[in-house]
């Protein structure tokens, strides 16, 4: 058993850096894994377009990749746990829905890629500030959390559709419908600093808290029987986690399944104690983001649309583990 | 002494340097405000904004293109005849969605022709990598008539010399068709209403179809809504009641469909049987390609027949045998002029 345990968390170390190596050789510009290296370090008898490209291009995608698939799965990891609920995802606090208005809301002034993100990420944390006041000021219960949840998420829908029916539908409109569908085809160094930060900062809080998360899984009345003040902590935890998945989606759009399936599938590894279930997740979100991510600029001519590919790999994948769980309880052959 | 005479030297070499780097290179600024240095001649060139490929095409250099985006053409079988005549290597060069920076690095453009409001991030990065990119945002007839300069300069001297010929061709297909109608009463004005691809999709008036119908002397019944394609009601449309209904050259709406359903049938357009479809053969000429100089010229026969000298054919034909080098088959020439 330990030594199972043991060669599962080694896969799951090594993992990440092979498929971030990996992402680095592939593109639709073939590299030989050798002239890689070189225009990596900066070596002479490399060519300028290779090396910008894989250090301008290649390299901040699959940093940013690796970050948001981290993240997203990092988060709903901590949020199914905390809202006892398996089916939620990182974005069920109205954090996709604050970004996509905040973003809107800034293409409509034609604001810069910066500027873009910068609102995005603010009307995210708006979001989810509103769902923690709902929820503070109505006894912070999962119940209150979830529908402050879907009620700001609407609304900011609501708000979303106001700004495309306003929006210039030869400049600025074609500029929201791209930013939706989200993708990483437009990350650059430029971008990348609060993501990064945002990403090394949250990682390093859930890490060390990663044994109490057990506690937030309790309910109310467990909790409070076994002396521990869970409330606060679940405010805590709900804004860092909204805090690092407001940086990914200002930055990669909407990326849906990852935040979902990810947790379960590391579930399936570790087991449920979010002590090992934390860090699982962020290995096995990160790794399968770099992957999809290299599939979505390497598969064809043109980018794929990275949340088609999320959709395709995450829809099958959920399915076999529901056919898993079903199979546990003796209610499918 | 002998010191002043080095600086001097050097200085000289210096200036004259610059001299023949600037012979080299075309500067210009594009819709986005971006300046784009250009380093001459531009021998591949790739296009991932549909419209600015047909620029490129009546530009007559088409054969420069190694990759490029094409209006309304997701793949090669949605290709129409004409297109693939005009473009033989079609199948090679055909491309659509999000344009992959490393496919484009990969393919070796020295110029790369982008939409403003849907790719400046990309086009940040490409120039990033070294490779030049011009940002277009067409939505009037003046716009066009500056991307077609732009292009022009970008691929040298000849090709600008191309895109003022265009250049003056439309201004005279304009001014013909304006003075031709300068008689003309405001309750004389045909009222036009421009379909999408489905019959309760009308152009709204920031729409360049709604520029060629006013340039054309026309009003656009639905002029006063903003936005892209606007969806509307049945209701709306009888009190519109407008007196011709035109068609896009894309997507499934026939005249049929309109002339065939009892629901419009009070309609002035649908009794009069004014109810046409746009012609295609190569690029749709509703959209600010060049070839919407063509649409001015069908639009403003069609609606003031009597009016209007222009002669459709022979514009049609002048235009294709000159902008794309194609000799139109009778069937096409009867096809583009018909109603």
């Amino acid at each position: 058993m330990t030594d199972s345990r043991g060669r599962t968390a080694w896969i799951l170390v090594l993992v990440p850096p092979i498929a971030f190596l990996v992402a680095l050789l592939l593109g639709r510009y073939s590299v030989r894994p050798d002239e890689a290296y070189r225009a990596l370090f900066g070596f002479e008898g490399t060519s300028d377009v290779l090396r910008s490209l894989i250090l301008r291009v290649r390299l901040p995608r699959a940093l940013a990749a690796g970050c948001i698939g981290a993240n997203l799965a990092v988060c709903g990891a901590a949020f199914q746990g905390l809202l006892r609920n398996p089916l939620v995802d990182s974005r069920i606090l109205g954090v996709s829905s604050g970004a996509a208005f905040g973003a809107a809301l800034a293409l409509l002034f034609s604001a810069r890629a910066a500027a873009v993100q910068g609102s995005a990420f603010v009307f995210a944390l708006v979001a989810v500030g509103l769902v923690v006041i709902i929820g503070r000021r109505f006894g912070s219960s999962t119940l209150v959390i979830v529908i402050g949840g879907l009620l700001v998420s609407a609304l900011f829908n609501a708000l979303l559709g106001l700004i495309k029916y306003v929006a210039d539908p030869l400049s600025n409109l074609p500029a929201i419908t791209y930013w939706l569908l989200g993708g990483l085809s437009g990350i650059r160094w430029v971008t990348l600093p609060p993501l990064l930060v945002i990403t090394g900062l949250g990682s390093l809080f859930f890490l060390l808290i990663r044994w109490r998360l057990n506690l937030l899984t309790l309910a109310d009345a467990e909790a409070s029987a076994l002396g521990v003040r869970i409330r606060p902590l679940r405010i805590i935890v709900i804004v860092i986690g909204t805090v690092m998945v407001a940086a990914s989606v200002a930055i990669g759009g909407m990326i849906g399944w990852v935040g979902l399936v990810v947790p379960h599938v590391a579930r399936a590894c570790v087991g449920p104690d979010h002590s090992r279930l934390v860090p699982a997740s962020a290995a096995i979100g990160a790794a399968t983001l770099l992957i999809l991510d290299t599939i979505a600029r390497t598969a064809l001519p043109s980018e794929i649309p990275l949340g088609i590919l999320t959709g395709l790999i995450g829809v099958p994948a959920f399915f076999l583990l529901f056919l898993r769980f079903l199979r546990a309880r003796g209610e499918a052959r | 002494m002998r010191l002043t005479i080095c600086w001097i030297l050097t200085l000289a070499v210096v200036v004259l340097a610059g001299e023949v780097a600037a012979e080299g290179v075309v500067e210009l600024v594009d819709h986005a405000g971006e300046t784009v240095r250009i380093p001459q001649p531009i021998e591949r060139l790739i296009s991932v904004y549909g419209i600015g490929t047909f620029i490129v095409y009546a530009l007559g250099v088409g054969d420069r293109l190694v990759m490029a985006w094409y209006v309304g053409v997701k793949g090669i079988s949605s290709a129409s005849e004409g297109m693939l005549r005009l473009e033989p290597r079609l199948e090679e060069l055909l491309a659509f969605g999000d344009p992959n920076v490393e496919e484009i690095a990969a393919r070796d453009a020295q110029l790369v022709l982008a939409d403003a409001s849907r790719h400046a991030t990309f086009a940040e990065q490409m120039t990033e990598i070294g490779v030049p990119v011009i940002q277009y945002l067409i939505e009037t007839p003046e716009t066009l008539k500056e991307a077609v300069l732009l292009t022009g300069r970008a691929l040298g001297p000849e090709t600008l010399e191309r895109a003022n010929v265009f250049v003056s061709d439309y201004d005279r297909v304009f001014s013909v068709v304006t003075s031709d109608l300068e008689a003309l009463a405001e309750d004389e004005r045909v009222h036009v209403l421009f379909l999408g691809t489905d019959p309760m999709q009308v152009a709204s008036g920031d729409m360049y179809q709604t520029h060629l119908i006013e340039a054309a002397g026309g009003v656009s019944v639905s002029e006063e809504l903003r936005g892209y394609w606007n969806e509307v009601n049945l209701e709306q449309v009888l009190l519109w009641n407008p007196d011709v209904i035109l068609i896009p050259p894309y997507g499934p709406v026939q005249p049929e469909d309109i002339l065939g359903n009892p629901d419009w049938a009070s309609i002035g357009a649908v009794r009069d049987g004014r109810v046409h479809r746009m012609p295609r053969v190569i690029a749709p000429m509703d959209t600010p390609v060049p070839e919407s100089l063509l649409g001015l010229a069908w639009m403003a026969t069609l609606f003031y027949p009597d009016l209007v000298r222009l002669d459709l054919r022979t514009e049609v034909d002048r235009f294709y045998a000159f902008y794309y080098g194609y000799e139109l088959a009778e069937a096409e020439l009867e096809h583009l002029t018909g109603r």
